[in-house]
């Protein structure tokens, strides 16, 4: 069943990609196009494969000893802030998210 | 004196080290070729000058107190734009990261300095690596040299050109479906993808991290051994949790012999729709000039690698969404102004930043991640990964490397390839090494019987038999290269670029 506009048009709110109503048109186009392409995907019989979701399969988690790296890697505030957009002291500064004018989900 | 255009890696580290000449005059002719020759090329986003004879002058400074200099002493390197540098930005070729001035650098740029390399700027790619003609750049085209009407290939055009029109000796990109081994097809020069995790991916902008490989491009294999050797020193990159120690000298292998080892040949992709017969019958003589060097071919069979490029095109675009989800417009990246929500911002930040490609690869990843689209694609192309990886192993019990085009056909002209998902087979050679993980590289076999463009052959090899890899693609080499490696594009050899 191919994807409709309003399919493609949720699509978009999950990812947080605002698409204009001509962009939604070729989006849908472009969607049902790819998700063809895909269609070998499922013609296989996988009963009993196990998947492989690493080229390298015995990746463990594994947590590094709990000792800041303050002098090689640790990035300054004052770095790590300067490529932001918008920053007030030592903060990223962002839209109201509470409040009257926040409404975010 | 010489061009800069005509000497090896080995020679100009050889070169800087007896004093013949500095490492500042050799930065000072990758800067003159780069002034003459990119303009028409476009290979570079930026050309960190500073950055090359701040370099340049502390390996001089090195060699006039005695120390001894690295093996890649002098050579001028350019790095796709995707790579970390302290110094430049890293835009990923994109809109929501012009403004990006690199806050470390990554951990392969710093091992080619660490091993002398000069840094000459940073290349021109597909917009975050999606793509394979580097037209989805969102600041230029890049021009292929042997035809400046036509594509590079890519994603890493910008450092493939860079190589074939010889304004740097080295340059590294990233492979993750094939965007170093089909644009190194398309130019006419060695690119090699590492084994997964014999690279660091540290300070590399991730696409696909289960699939993303940091390699070299480089116009004699030789070179393309250095430069793998400064990548691998050092073992096991801490930050990279998915490095992996490699403890081969690269250029040891080079000249082993082939005599009596496997070529695999898959006699299904040598009848793939939409090869090209030049580039089959290139292919073809490669084998043959293995066979004559001693090799033994053999047939094997890869039956499941038709499906590779749908496995790929669910595995590649979740990965994708799932790392370009931190492009929020907050931290760094295009920040849209005057949003009354967080959720607003967000959306038209992304809106804005990213470019059409970059957006369909998300949505298509979004959509694949999806709860009800998980098991009917997402599972199931990772099972499909299994399969695939298992063709190689068994292929490998009766072969050392399989022997196979890089690419179906030579560059194709800016806008040919219109629509996405037929791009999407410009990887249909390349794509199923990066879902095993395994190492492969392009090794150029001289102009087309028809196009008179760059054909190349790909050999692809088991994990960590990289060094096998490069011991092949030289025996390719001795055939096809009777100079020792790949001209520089006619068109700009020996512009600009001579050594004073």
């Amino acid at each position: 069943m191919p994807l409709t506009r309003e399919d493609v048009r949720d699509i978009a709110d999950y990812a947080r990609i605002a698409l204009t109503e001509e962009e939604l048109d070729e989006m849908t186009a472009y969607m049902n196009e790819a998700v063809e392409l895909l269609e070998p995907i499922r013609q296989y019989d996988l009963e009993g494969v196990e998947p492989t979701f690493h080229p390298i399969g015995d990746l463990s988690n594994v947590m590094a000893d709990d000792v800041p790296d303050v002098e090689v890697r640790a990035l300054p505030v004052d770095v790590a802030l300067s490529n932001a957009g918008s920053s007030r002291g030592r903060s990223f500064r962002v839209p109201s998210i509470l409040g009257d004018q926040g409404g975010d989900r | 004196m010489a061009c800069l255009d005509q000497l090896s890696a080995a020679q100009i580290a050889a070169g800087v080290a007896a004093g013949d000449f500095s490492a500042t005059e050799v930065a000072r002719a990758s800067l003159d070729a780069i002034e003459r020759r990119d303009g028409e090329v476009q290979a570079f986003l930026q050309v960190s000058a500073d950055l090359a004879l701040a370099a340049a002058e502390t390996t001089d400074k090195a060699r006039a107190a005695g120390e001894a200099l690295g093996p890649l002493a002098g050579v001028p390197v350019a790095f796709k734009d995707n790579m970390h540098l302290v110094g430049t930005r890293t835009t990923c070729a994109s809109r929501m990261l012009e403004n990006y001035e690199s806050t470390f650098t990554a951990t392969c740029v710093q091992r080619m300095l660490d091993a002398g390399a000069t840094p000459m700027g940073k290349t021109n790619m597909d917009e975050f690596a999606f793509g394979s003609s580097t037209e989805s750049s969102a600041f230029h085209p890049t021009a292929n040299p042997w035809d400046t009407g036509r594509v590079p290939g890519g994603s890493s055009g910008g450092s493939a050109a860079a190589v074939a029109a010889g304004e740097v000796t080295v340059s590294l990109g990233s492979d993750t479906g094939g965007s170093i081994r089909q644009p190194a097809s398309l130019c006419g020069v060695v690119g090699m993808k590492p084994t997964y995790g014999a690279v660091s991916r540290y300070g590399v902008v991730a696409f696909g991290s289960s699939l993303d490989q940091v390699g070299p491009f480089g116009r004699r294999v030789e070179d393309v051994a250095l430069a793998m050797n400064a990548l691998a020193a050092g073992g096991r990159d801490p930050w990279d949790s998915t490095s992996q120690p490699v403890a081969v000298d690269f250029l040891a292998h080079l000249n082993d012999p082939i005599e009596g080892r496997r070529v695999g040949i898959v006699p299904a992709l040598m009848d793939a729709a939409g090869l090209t017969q030049e580039v089959r019958d290139a292919v073809s003589a490669a084998a043959k000039a293995l066979a004559d060097q001693g090799a033994e071919l053999v047939e094997v069979d890869l039956p499941n690698i038709a499906s590779a490029i749908a496995a790929y095109y669910v595995i590649a675009p979740c990965e994708a969404f799932s790392n370009l989800a931190r492009f929020d417009g907050v931290r760094y990246g295009y920040q849209e102004q005057g949003c009354a929500t967080l959720a607003e911002q967000t959306s038209l930040s992304r809106a804005h930043g990213f470019g059409e490609e970059a957006k369909r690869r998300q949505m298509l990843g979004a959509y694949l991640l999806s709860s009800g689209t998980y098991d009917k694609y997402y599972y199931p192309a990772q099972q499909v990964r299994t399969l695939i990886t298992a063709d190689y192993a068994r292929a490998y019990e009766q072969c050392d490397v399989i022997l196979m085009p890089a690419a179906p056909r030579t560059a194709f002209k800016f806008g040919e390839l219109s629509d996405p998902t037929q791009m999407y087979a410009s990887d249909m050679f390349t794509i199923s090494n990066n879902i095993a993980g395994n190492g492969g590289i392009s090794v150029p076999l001289g102009l087309g019987a028809e196009s008179g463009l760059p054909v190349s052959a790909q050999l692809q090899g088991p994990a960590f038999a990289d060094a096998s890899l490069l011991t092949f693609a030289r025996a390719i080499e001795r055939s096809f290269s009777p100079d020792g490696g790949a001209p520089v594009a006619p068109a700009f050899a020996g512009k600009g670029g001579e050594l004073a």
